[in-house]
């Protein structure tokens, strides 16, 4: 390998151009090692402000196609908390279910269309069509079942509309429960054959313990609802997130670094799996286990095959909820929970995707809101990223420059970042010093 | 060719499309965008317009949608029997506020330094269009973009690129052949 080493991945997010890889190696030395990503939701919090209670959920939606149901949720249970509403055990259910399929939605995208092709050696999922076209057309039924289960309930595949403060506008009908049950067992075939495809994928051997942090609930494998969890040994109330999680600015990034316990947390798949491994359904553990994923595991590279137990998961706690929903009898006197605005502060924390999501708002009497603070979970992950790639450069440094420079991005990518989509295509900039 | 087999019973869910089915070919009139990205929300906003207008009685083959930001689902979107038209923020060297309306299946090879697609989508257009070529997929898309003035965070659509609204929506007219 050469003594010196200068990549420069820019931008992460084609678009904007904010996000940055920095690798500079002077004398096999690491001068510099840093991603830099800016802080979107200051101009969400901003924009919340003096807003009526019933608009956040749809704002804050539009924050991401990918993590709609995820902001949807954050923002209705802060707004439901702040106001002591208390919503009907039916939509609570109905809730669970949507939010397990936006968890499809994103996992299924980024385990097929974006992790994949690092797993196939191919730059992008345009190759893998040629090279392995199984995989693309599972991951679009995947992807089809999973838009189609928020359509139904949600009213929208992306950005739903039906689901409210309080409850729901509009509830599926029976038939509709049925055919959404259906629809999911249509999906094991493809569940089982994506297993066999990912058996074969080589994961780095890489290890690198820390913090790992997420919702925890004792009956479920929490994404709608929980206390807050770390592996360094605590659990607390969301509504008391800011006794544990900190948040700091960063010289080299417009994005905050958060910590916990430690330096730095992870958040996302991962993090749930060795939090709530024993809430996942026996064939999600069965998954886990033929793919050599163990709890708890270190190896953030296996984020991805976390993601892929979870959307088994997912499948079958959907065909769980729609019996126990079902076997109350769906029920519109139930659809919507009384709702008495009132000045209060209310926290709402759920698992988006790719990790701890939380949404505080404060409202005054008027049911405005005053204050809003929102941590995305992308943001939580980066001291964590650049911690992970402190300890892998070094491992790989012998390596060519070209190598060192997909593995970093792979490793990055493993984080499922919320720019995902860019970081795949990135435009990269390799000067060598 | 690759063909996903929608269960039959979404159809049922489909009431818009449905009614619209004795009527002929299907325009499914799309619009991208995040309209909290300033100008990269044009397309949620024409969608909006047409909306307000009632476009959509008036045209009983047209559907309209709001595409968000989820670029790969338009692959789960349509069919090989629709047209699309699809409204975006797009940037091919043409200036700023200019609109340009080409066929997306028309070009050969996708280069996304020439045809830049500005929204955030999961996957931008350009691969989305790049995809459905290597799946053999058979669409007949029209894409009717302006180069935005400003993306970054904002409620707003700049006055040179709304001013272009009617614009826009005359070439959705004429594509459907109103």
């Amino acid at each position: 390998m050469a003594e010196n080493i200068n990549i420069e991945v820019s931008p992460i997010s084609r678009v904007e151009g904010h996000g940055d890889l920095v690798i500079d190696v002077k004398n096999r030395k690491v001068e510099e090692l840093i991603m830099r990503i800016p802080e979107s939701p200051r101009f969400f919090e901003a924009m919340l402000v003096g807003r009526n209670w019933n608009e956040p959920s749809h704002i804050t939606s539009r924050i991401c196609g990918i993590c709609s149901v995820a902001h949807t949720y954050a923002s209705i249970k802060a707004t439901e908390t702040a106001f002591g509403v208390k919503p009907s055990e039916q939509t609570l259910d109905f809730r669970k279910l949507i939010i397990h399929h936006e968890c499809v939605q994103s996992n299924t995208l980024h385990v097929y269309f974006l992790a994949a092709p690092d797993f196939f050696g191919v730059g992008s999922v345009i190759p893998l069509v040629k090279t392995n076209p199984d995989v693309v057309k599972i991951a679009l039924r995947l992807k089809q079942t999973a838009n189609e289960m928020v359509r139904i309930i949600g009213g929208r595949a992306v950005h739903p509309i039906t689901t409210v403060v309080g409850g729901f506008t509009k509830i599926p009908t029976e038939e509709e429960m049925m055919n959404m049950k259906n629809m999911l067992k249509s999906t094991y075939p493809d569940l089982e054959k994506s297993l066999k495809i990912l058996k074969t994928l080589k994961v780095p051997d890489f290890e690198r313990e820390t913090e790992y942090i997420s919702l925890t609930d004792k009956k479920d494998y929490a994404l709608y609802d929980g206390a807050i969890k770390s592996s360094d040994g605590w659990t607390i109330n969301d509504q008391q997130y800011l006794t544990k999680i900190n948040e700091k600015v960063v010289k080299h990034s417009t994005g905050k670094h958060c910590w916990a316990t430690r330096d730095s947390f992870l958040v996302g798949a991962l993090a749930r799996f060795n939090n709530n491994y024993d809430k996942l359904s026996d064939k999600a553990k069965t998954y886990a286990e033929e793919l050599g994923l163990k709890n708890p595991c270190f190896n953030t590279f296996m984020n991805n095959f976390a993601q892929f137990v979870e959307i088994v998961h997912s499948i079958d706690d959907s065909i769980d909820l729609i019996d126990k929903i079902m076997n109350s009898g769906l029920d519109e006197s139930k659809i919507m929970a009384d709702i008495n605005i009132k000045a209060g502060r209310g926290v709402g924390a759920v698992e988006a995707p790719r990790g701890l999501l939380i949404h505080d708002y404060t409202y005054d009497n008027e049911g405005k809101v005053s204050k809003a603070n929102l941590i995305i979970p992308t943001n939580m992950n980066y001291a964590n990223v650049e911690k992970d790639m402190d300890a892998y450069l070094p491992l790989i440094i012998d390596k060519t420059e070209d190598e060192i420079r997909f593995s970093m991005e792979m490793l990055i990518r493993a984080y499922d970042p919320c720019i995902s989509c860019s970081t795949h295509y990135l435009n990269v900039k390799l000067i060598n010093k | 060719m690759f063909e996903i087999k929608p269960h039959e019973f979404m159809k049922t869910y489909m009431h818009e499309i449905k009614k619209k089915t004795d009527v002929g070919t299907i325009y499914k009139v799309i619009g991208f965008g995040n309209m909290f990205m300033s100008d990269d929300g044009i397309g949620i906003r024409v969608i909006e317009e047409l909306n307000k207008m009632n476009f959509s009685d008036d045209h009983k083959n047209v559907v309209l949608i709001d595409g968000g930001t989820s670029g790969i689902d338009l692959i789960l979107t349509i069919k090989e029997s629709d047209k699309v038209i699809i409204i975006d923020a797009v940037d091919v060297g043409q200036d700023i506020g200019e609109v340009v309306k080409f066929k997306a299946n028309k070009i050969e090879k996708f280069d996304e330094k020439r045809l830049k697609s500005c929204s955030l989508h999961d996957l931008n257009l350009t691969q989305v269009f790049d995809l459905m070529n290597s799946l053999d997929v058979n669409f007949d898309i029209t894409v009717i973009g302006i180069k935005p003035k400003v993306i970054g965070y904002g409620e707003k659509i700049s006055p040179e690129i709304e001013c272009k609204i009617p614009e826009i929506i005359s070439n959705v007219i004429q594509e459907i052949g109103y």
